[in-house]
């Protein structure tokens, strides 16, 4: 099957440091791919080249099958990729709804762009639909900015998914959340998987082997072994700088 | 008239005339850019302390004070009404989300207060004090006037001394270290709100030395700020908002630029050409020729 | 079913409403006593206020303060002039100016956009004023003292015409007009597109990930704001058959901000309360003291530091309120049997 992301030999470098250095894997339709490494290997960079808001130096993003290297954000959005951001990135001043709904306007067609919002009939009931899943319902009318840290990291992940991406670039999702709140959003992020391809940043190593079908480690901005979760977890080379003195 | 001649009668003035409105604007640019560099904070009313600082010197100055003494006082003076200014007006909208927008409002505001103010006091007319130092004198056949030798001296010594202070003193590693991080700084012991109260008031301090030092060639007027500040922004900019050097390389050259076009062109559009210049570095090099003072 | 920014929006109409209805009260009165300065005095008020407006649209919703915006507004005006002084047509000279603005707030926009906050704010600026002395030095603009004599026109609309010399007529013509642009943007504002704009204001570094094209629709902002401006200052040789450089200086961009934020930035019709007010106040004060900039000055600050959203903003909410309690939004109703029960753990326990 094909591939929905394929990220081939994809390098950035800042000055003299290779931040990701010959980078390749692929996402599989409907699976989880987990990308992990210690703090500073490169992951928020890689996951900053798939989606646009860096060029790459070298390499390739391939999005369905579609060439998308260094496209801007709007353009890998386009293409059919979400993302969110380790720290929470919303409209703090704006509505829960009008968050989700700002996000889902991309399913209407063009001609509607000129339409009172009022008539967005596509992109409300998307709206509504991701009110309810994510249980922000009884929120609707409250400004981002005034949710607790757990409700506006749910919001983070609806708007993503309100456009109706292909896949999702999840950047630590349990970010600053309690033990029980990771575990839930857990299987949140997994009953997500029948509708999106997501790729994980994700540090909790236990939720890791949890729930990714596909895991890629990554150290000093380069790929040291990817895997389905319990061979990784078994590579010598991975124990070694990862789980090294464990 | 000979190469020689031209060099001697009409470039060489041309120039030094230049330099010395150069000085002038690195004085007003140097408070502008400090204040921007270590506060994030657009002054827009500090031409109008500039036309205080002027004022003051003419009020005093016809009290009896000397002119001398007037250098010292009046930026002594200045430094209370920056501090007041900083705590009543900048302290309260410092950390709203846009503070920016919300300062450079403010500031403006006060900025019109300012101007009227100095309009009810003293009266729309220009006024102009005497030149504190008369006389001429001539260098290599160049004739040029004494105040202005003396104001060039002036302005390169104070810029030194800024530039010491800010980048050699344990005071300026305080106050570079607290617009770099406010948090870590307090954290480290640094007064984080008397510094930035302290800046501000320096900032305000340099542009009321620089009324007291220009007032004699470029008379003294309520409006007097307002046609200063938009030369003073543009240096900032093309300086690199936040720069030191940046402003008096920029102050300089932009100063020169004008002194010089205006012998090919009608000086009245030599204004165009400083404020395109402004728009270039804006449109290609947003961050001008130097980098940010407290990030650098 | 009416979101919260429609709702504001509503809200804002309703003081609109109350503003025309004022408005065609104080045309009344005038046209009663025979009254000329009042009506033109509250005419040039009206202009000023489409200029006002677009600083709104530009600081309010795209979340870009422009200190220039007096350029598209001088270049609006000195168009018109010079197209009535060809041919003394309204239509002719509201469409010139129209064109000139779009063009030169295009291009504006590609210098303008290439920074942001502050920078922006300077740019502009700079923008406006190197063309003020470009239009001030220039003897075919009539240099430093503009242009006079521009004829009084005849505004025709089919079979009716109307005299700009006419101070109720043209008090009425330019009510139209503002009130017309006035609801175009609002109405732009509360569409999708208009959205995006907004979202720039709220959080523009993540308005490319939601597939928007910040560049874009800061230009979309641009050049209306651009155009608005233009279409307002086109008016004005209509109104005082002269134009003059300081219709691009810094003062009248100056005065297009003070009016925005006494009004009550991000809620457009205050921009027109905020005109109004600002002429009303120098008028009030300038009767006995000719130093009325400080007590606009003071009002103004105060404003900006105590009453960031205006007088407007004080009002609005009051009457989104009223709104919303006539009309009441629909509740939706969360049904947990249709949640995966996983999720609705997830909300019990995230509490």
């Amino acid at each position: 099957m094909k591939p929905v992301l394929d990220i081939r030999d994809l390098g950035i470098s800042f000055g003299g440091l290779k931040a990701v250095d010959q980078v390749s894997f692929q996402a599989q339709r409907h699976r989880i791919t987990t990308v992990i490494g210690p703090n500073g290997a490169g992951k928020s960079t890689l996951f900053n080249l798939i989606s646009g808001a860096l060029k790459p130096h070298r390499g390739q993003v391939l999005i369905d099958g579609v060439d998308m290297t260094g496209a801007a954000p709007e353009r890998t959005k386009a293409a059919g990729l979400s993302r969110s951001f380790q720290i929470t990135s919303l409209f703090p001043e704006l509505t829960v709804a009008e968050n989700l709904r700002l996000a889902a306007q991309v399913l209407e067609p063009t001609g509607r762009a000129f339409l009172p919002v009022g008539r967005s009939t596509q992109a409300l009931a998307r709206t509504g639909q991701m009110l309810e899943r994510f249980q922000l319902a009884h929120k609707r009318d409250d400004l981002a900015g005034n949710l607790s840290h757990g409700d506006q990291r749910r919001l983070e992940i609806a708007v993503c998914l309100a456009s109706e991406p292909k896949i999702l670039l999840l950047d630590e999702p349990t970010q600053g959340m309690s033990h029980g709140d990771t575990a839930q959003t857990a299987r949140l992020v997994r009953s997500l998987t029948d509708d999106v391809t997501i790729l994980l940043i994700e540090h909790d190593i236990g939720l890791v082997m949890d729930l990714s079908d596909h895991v890629v480690v990554m150290h000093q901005g380069r790929k040291l072994a990817e895997g389905p979760p319990d061979l990784v977890r078994a590579d010598p080379a991975v124990q070694a700088a990862y789980f090294g003195h464990a | 008239m000979t190469p020689v001649d031209y060099l001697q009668f009409v470039l060489a003035p041309q120039v030094v005339n230049g330099l010395a409105l150069g000085v002038a604007v690195v004085l007003v640019a140097l408070g502008l850019t400090i204040i921007f560099g270590m506060l994030d904070v657009i002054n827009m009313s500090h031409g109008e302390f500039y036309a205080i600082g002027a004022y003051a010197a003419l009020a005093l100055g016809a009290a009896g004070i000397g002119f001398w003494f007037l250098l010292v006082l009046v930026p002594i003076l200045m430094i209370p009404l920056g501090m007041a200014v900083e705590r009543l007006l900048i302290r309260p909208v410092f950390d709203t989300r846009d503070r920016h927008v919300t300062t450079l409002l403010v500031t403006f505001g006060l900025g019109l207060i300012v101007e009227d103010v100095l309009k009810i006091v003293f009266g729309a007319n220009t006024q102009r004090p005497p030149t504190p130092i008369p006389g001429a004198t001539e260098i290599l056949g160049i004739i040029l006037p004494n105040y202005r030798i003396f104001l060039i001296l002036v302005g390169a010594a104070i810029v030194l001394g800024v530039a010491f202070v800010v980048y050699k003193t344990r005071l300026g590693a305080m106050v570079r270290a607290a617009a770099f991080d406010r948090n870590m700084a307090a954290s480290l012991g640094v007064p984080v709100s008397l510094v930035y109260a302290g800046t501000f008031a320096f900032g305000v301090s340099l542009a009321g030395l620089a009324g007291v030092l220009l007032a004699p060639i470029y008379s003294v007027f309520p409006t007097m700020g307002r046609d200063f500040i938009l030369l003073a922004f543009t240096v900032v900019i093309v300086g690199g908002m936040g720069s030191i050097w940046g402003a008096v390389v920029a102050g300089l050259l932009l100063t020169q630029v004008q002194a010089l076009a205006s012998l090919v062109i009608s000086p009245v559009w030599t204004d165009p050409i400083v404020f395109g210049t402004m728009v270039a570095f804006l449109v290609f090099r947003p961050q001008g020729l130097f980098g940010r003072l407290g990030h650098a | 079913m009416h979101d919260r920014l429609t709702q504001s929006m509503r809200a804002s109409h309703l003081l609109a409403l109350l503003f025309v209805l004022a408005a065609l009260g104080l045309a009344a009165m005038g046209a009663a006593t025979g009254d000329t300065f009042y009506l033109r005095l509250g005419t040039e008020a009206l202009i000023f206020a489409g200029l006002a407006l677009s600083v709104d649209l530009l600081l309010g919703y795209s979340g870009a303060l422009s200190l220039g915006q007096a350029l598209y507004f001088g270049i609006g005006a000195y168009v018109s002039a010079l197209t009535l002084m060809k041919l003394p047509s309204f239509w002719l000279a509201m469409a010139a100016a129209f064109l000139a603005t779009l063009i030169a707030s295009i291009i504006g926009g590609l210098i303008a956009n290439r920074v942001r906050g502050v920078y922006f704010a300077l740019i502009t600026f700079g923008l406006a004023q190197v063309m003020a002395k470009v239009v001030y030095n220039t003897r075919e603009l009539g240099a430093s003292d503009g242009m006079i004599g521009i004829p009084v026109i005849e505004i025709g609309f089919g079979p009716f015409s109307v005299s700009a010399g006419s101070p109720v007529g043209f008090f009425l013509i330019v009510l139209a007009v503002i009130m017309g642009l006035y609801a175009l943007t609002a109405y732009l504002l509360d569409t999708p597109f208009g959205r995006v704009l907004t979202a720039l204001k709220a959080n523009e570094k993540r308005v490319p990930f939601l597939g928007y094209s910040v560049w874009r629709a800061r230009m979309a902002a641009y050049v209306l704001a651009g155009v608005i401006a233009g279409l307002s200052g086109a008016l004005y040789p209509m109104l005082r058959g002269f134009v003059s450089p300081e219709l691009m200086f810094f003062a009248t961009s100056g005065n297009a901000v003070i009016s925005v934020v006494l009004g009550g930035v991000g809620t457009l019709i205050g921009a027109i309360y905020g005109s109004v007010l600002l002429v009303i106040l120098k008028s009030i004060i300038g009767s006995w003291t000719e130093h009325h900039l400080i007590v606009i000055g003071l009002l103004f600050m105060l404003c900006v530091m105590f009453l960031p959203r205006g007088l407007v903003g004080v009002v609005r909410p009051a009457i989104e309120t009223w709104l919303s309690r006539r009309r009441p939004a629909p509740v939706a109703a969360a049904d947990p049997a249709d949640l995966p029960a996983i999720i609705a753990e997830t909300a019990r326990t995230s509490r």
